[in-house]
């Protein structure tokens, strides 16, 4: 793990789920949770963009809900369930929302790929099936400079119409490791 | 005339019977998205060395200021700080940083990684901080002490003309004209003198930035006892990275290696060295340890470069039946406070007659500093700004005239007929139908019916316009000779290694990063085809110096049109080579042996065939070879294209727009497009949707504005700067021709920048002609409801202005760079 050296940081305890497993860890007090996930767990799949909430790079799940992690700290994750794109693929096998990505070309650079991922990811938590105008709605919080978007909202709406069930019943990653990991 | 609506005719020579496996002109999935959709590309901020530190950087303030005193006791005793950089230090430790793109006719400004006497933008470096975290650092940037003492500033690109503004460099230069330069051709005053109409104006340009969603960064880490500089950076030209570092720093340029793995897009922002990747690797060299610098937003709005601005007094003369007897574009582009890595867009003034056929025309730019961030590169470069100028007095020639816009801009298109056909400032058109894609256009929106309508309003009071906007795309460079005589510092070529490897597979080295243009994909597509493999069996390396052949890097749309070339010519030895092995092998005449997938075989009897890993595996350890082989199945194959290809299209947009308010919508876009020869049809379709929704930012919504009284960038931040998400473009239609280019290989054109071209004109047209009643015409960038709304009211700004009068005569250096 990397730390923070500088001893004058004050550190606070927080316990949290990521990605199934359970971290405990040292975090500085200011601290953002996509720093603690970059830095500290190494899950650099969280990209950050801008630090004030307004591109969406940094967008992972926290109970259920698209978060955007460099506008909370990470020591608020204490008792929470955080997941991140790197939780997406089956093994080697990308998941159904990555294929669909892929099949209808909805990235270019990917940088911003793992922010519309948890975004949707996000909306099928919730139960929710938006139809195409409304997916250009809810994944506005999330920018990209490459593709122009429609091939995004294409994907989504594939995902969305080839899983109806799964999409909308998958439920957050449980926790199957239950031996507390330093971070 | 040759069209070709299917790819995978012979442009490239190859008989049908060649054409085992074809993979060029299809949707390949690309190679790129798996480890992308993961979370496991590798950007800059994602390389992470044991020992890293992080450097943080103290910037100038003001727009203009003398640094009067520097002292940063108090920081570097700050607990956890390592080390720090100041203006004295890099005096001595550092040449000047340099420019790729040299505008013609311009003296080297002194410009240092840190600022030294005085910094002329807001956001200028002045001290660097490094620390064992990024929290330390900036904690250390609160405790320096820099008294400044601010100097009369000047943020208007036509103010910083006047004999009275305040000079930036005046060391070098006694006035804020950096470098001017004209050409053209013909008679165009005298042209102007007999005209029946004569239409101009002044349009202006908005700043505006790439923005690419990865911000700049860099890692850097020196090994002393090896000599060895190693530099992680998101950069579209590592070579070109390795090259500029290795000057400023003054090391050999073997000590240094640049890699740029994957890059979170570019636009032409990540082009050449920046003030930040030299200290970076400064302050790695003095500490032994790597250091980070990953630039954040607010600094990216401040220190990476802008584009675009500029003012363009152009002028239209015609006859009275429309016929287009001369143009000019006389111009100021503002470069901000430096030249920047790139230099000034040129493009402006190489296509300023756009596709229309004009023999007598010319064009003056004035490259003019101000107290601004540097202005570099951002796709398109030169080209949306005089669309939306061109595009616009076409509409107003139209209405003088009482001409159908179609038919005008009809009238004067090249036609396939006049190709190839030089401009009169001397770039040749190579090839196209560009008739045909406008009146596709035109098809697609039914603009006869809308003629035929007339403008009445909708029962909500909204008016109903229909606008158009034709262009050409200069893509790819002309030849390296070319460049050489315009003073750039990188060449027209390509290069690539091919090397085979044991498994079977073919291992592609590229010093091309990969920023989203899909280079892996597509250059893995060229290799399987020509070489007749699978596409499975190649893999692309790209972006690290050390590994590929000294090549230019990606950008001007130009990775496909160049690397094409050369990657066809290395798989091609490297299939020859394959072959003569196989054939010795098998005992069969070489013609008779081909490459098939995984095999080598005979092409008359399929079961005499080898597994290509065996025949690599010969090669490889040399044993079994024919004897008069050398062994080893590698190759390194450069291109350099004859000259540039030039793309082309019309878009066309339906607005509805509130008379009252100027609220309006776009109801429909369509773009027609031709790129020539299509390599993978998903790639060239998602350039041309991502370039569209660049384009639509720029004539829409984004505009960066600095406070003429403070000098400050007033909207420097994500929340402020709208760039468009998906709730906020219009549908777009495509459709495209595909003629292919004669110029290149395989016939292709970029297709990278063409979409940031036509919206801002086509828009602007579209509401132009739907308040025609009113008597509007918009003029600058972007359009905003706001703007409309004054337009109606009359309340147009413009007036006052200095008048850009044309020197052309006296100007020395006659001739515009490629
Ligand atoms: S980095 Fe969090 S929203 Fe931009
Ligand atoms: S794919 Fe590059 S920002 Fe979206």
């Amino acid at each position: 793990m990397t730390s923070v050296e500088n001893p004058s940081e004050v550190l606070v305890e927080t316990v949290t789920t990521v990605n199934g497993r359970v971290v405990t860890a040292s975090v500085p007090a200011r601290l953002h949770v996509a720093d603690f996930l970059r830095q500290h767990l190494g899950l650099t799949g969280t990209h950050l963009g801008c630090e004030q909430g307004a591109c969406g790079m940094c967008t992972v799940i926290v109970d259920g809900e698209a978060v955007k992690s460099c506008l909370m700290l990470a020591c608020q994750l204490d008792g929470r369930n955080v997941q991140t794109v790197e939780s997406l693929a089956e093994g080697d096998e990308l998941n159904a929302l990555q294929q669909a990505f892929k099949e209808e070309h909805a990235l270019q650079c990917g940088f911003c790929s793992p922010g519309f991922l948890m975004t949707a990811t996000a909306l099928a938590h919730q139960g929710r099936r938006p139809g195409r105008d409304e997916i250009r709605e809810e994944i506005a919080g999330v920018l990209c400079r490459c593709t122009g978007y429609d091939n995004v909202v294409t994907a989504i709406e594939r995902w969305f119409a080839e899983n109806p069930q799964g999409a909308s019943e998958d439920p957050l990653p449980a926790v199957t490791d239950p031996t507390a990991t330093q971070g | 005339m040759t069209t070709l609506e299917d790819p995978a005719t012979e442009a490239d020579g190859r008989t049908a019977g060649d054409r085992r496996n074809r993979v060029i002109g299809t949707s390949q999935l690309r190679k790129e998205d798996d480890r992308l959709l993961r979370g496991d590309g590798r950007f800059t901020d994602d390389v992470d060395p044991a020992r890293v530190l992080y450097m943080a950087v103290a910037r100038c303030p003001y727009p203009h200021a003398r640094i009067v005193r520097v002292d940063a006791s108090a920081a570097a005793a700050l607990d956890g700080v390592e080390h720090v950089l100041t203006p004295a230090d890099i005096r001595r430790d550092t040449e000047p940083l340099t420019v790729l793109r040299p505008v013609p006719g311009a003296p080297q400004l002194p410009y240092y990684a840190l600022a030294q006497d005085v910094a002329t933008h807001e956001g200028q470096p002045v001290v660097s901080v490094v620390a064992s975290s990024r929290h330390v650092a900036e904690d250390a940037l609160e405790l320096l002490d820099i008294t400044y003492e601010p100097l009369p500033h000047v943020v208007d690109v036509l103010a910083a003309l006047e004999p009275d503004a305040p000079v930036l460099h005046p060391s070098v230069l006694d006035s804020n004209l950096l470098a001017a330069n004209s050409d053209g051709s013909g008679d165009p005053d005298a042209r102007f003198a007999e005209a029946d109409v004569v239409v101009e104006g002044r349009f202006r340009i908005n700043r505006v930035t790439a923005l690419p969603m990865e911000t700049r960064g860099v890692v850097a880490e020196w090994r002393p006892g090896a000599r060895e500089l190693t530099v992680h950076c998101s950069s579209q030209v590592p070579h070109l990275i390795r090259k500029q570092l290795a000057e400023t720093l003054r090391l050999h340029e073997s000590d240094v290696r640049a890699v740029a793995s994957d890059v979170g897009g570019g636009f032409g922002l990540k082009l050449g060295v920046f003030p930040e990747d030299v200290l970076a690797c400064l302050h790695a060299i003095a500490l032994r340890r790597p250091v980070k610098w990953s630039e954040d937003r607010a600094e990216h709005f401040r220190s990476s470069t802008h584009a675009r601005e500029s003012v363009h007094d152009y002028r239209i003369a015609a006859d009275s039946t429309g016929r287009i007897l001369a143009m000019t574009n006389v111009y100021a582009t503002d470069i901000g406070g430096w030249n920047s890595p790139f230099g000034s867009a040129q493009l402006s003034s190489v296509v300023f007659n756009g596709p229309y056929k004009i023999s007598d025309g010319y064009t003056e730019r004035r490259v003019t500093l101000t107290n601004k961030t540097p202005v570099g590169a951002y796709r398109g470069y030169g080209q949306p700004e005089v669309n939306f100028a061109y595009e616009r007095l076409m509409d107003q020639l139209a209405r003088r005239l009482d001409l159908d816009p179609v038919e005008l801009r009809a009238r004067n298109m090249v036609t396939p007929r006049d190709m190839p056909w030089k401009n009169p400032v001397g770039a040749v058109y190579d090839s196209g139908d560009y008739e045909r894609c406008l009146r596709m256009a035109a098809d697609a929106v039914d603009w006869a019916g809308h003629r035929a309508a007339g403008r009445t309003p909708r029962a909500d009071g909204r008016l109903v316009g229909i606008g158009f906007a034709s262009f050409v795309e200069r893509t790819g460079y002309a030849s390296s000779r070319f460049l050489a005589k315009r003073g750039s510092v990188f060449g027209a070529h390509e290069s690539v290694t091919l090397r085979a490897n044991r498994s079977g597979g073919i291992d592609v080295y590229t010093g091309v990063s990969t920023m989203g243009q899909s280079s892996e994909t597509a250059f893995a597509q060229v290799v399987a085809d020509v070489f007749g493999t699978d596409y499975d069996a190649v893999r692309v390396h790209a972006g690290d110096t050390g590994a590929s052949p000294l090549n230019t890097g990606a950008f001007a749309s130009r990775t496909m049109i160049a690397a094409a070339g050369a990657l066809r010519s290395a798989a091609e030895q490297l299939a020859a080579k394959t072959r003569r092995i196989a054939a010795w092998q098998l005992e069969a005449p070489v013609d008779e042996v081909e490459v098939a997938g995984s095999v080598v075989r005979v092409r008359t009897d399929h079961s005499r065939a080898l597994p290509l890993a065996a025949v690599y595996t010969t090669a490889i350890t040399g044993q079994g070879m024919p004897p008069e082989e050398e062994p080893g199945l590698e190759a390194t194959a450069h291109f350099e294209p004859s000259d540039a290809a030039y793309s082309f299209g019309t878009a066309a947009a339906q607005v509805a727009v509130d008379p009252l308010t100027g609220e309006f919508d776009i109801e429909r876009f369509v773009l027609v497009h031709d790129g020539g020869t299509v390599v993978n049809p998903t790639i060239v379709e998602g350039q041309v949707r991502g370039g569209l929704a660049q384009g639509f930012g720029a004539a829409l919504t984004e505009e960066l504005r600095y406070d003429p009284e403070t000098g400050q960038l007033v909207n420097g931040s994500m929340v402020d700067y709208f760039v468009p998400t998906a709730a906020d473009l219009p549908r777009v239609e495509l459709l495209h021709t595909a003629v292919p280019s004669p110029v290149t290989p395989f016939g292709v054109r970029g297709v990278g920048e063409a979409g940031t071209i036509p919206p801002g004109a086509a828009v602007a047209n579209a509401v132009c002609d739907a308040l025609a009643d009113h008597g509007v015409e918009l003029s600058a960038l972007p359009i905003t409801p706001e703007a409309i709304w004054s337009a109606l009211a009359g309340r147009s700004s413009g007036g006052g202005d200095p008048e850009l009068t044309p020197t052309a005569k006296d100007l020395p250096d006659g001739g515009v760079e490629y």
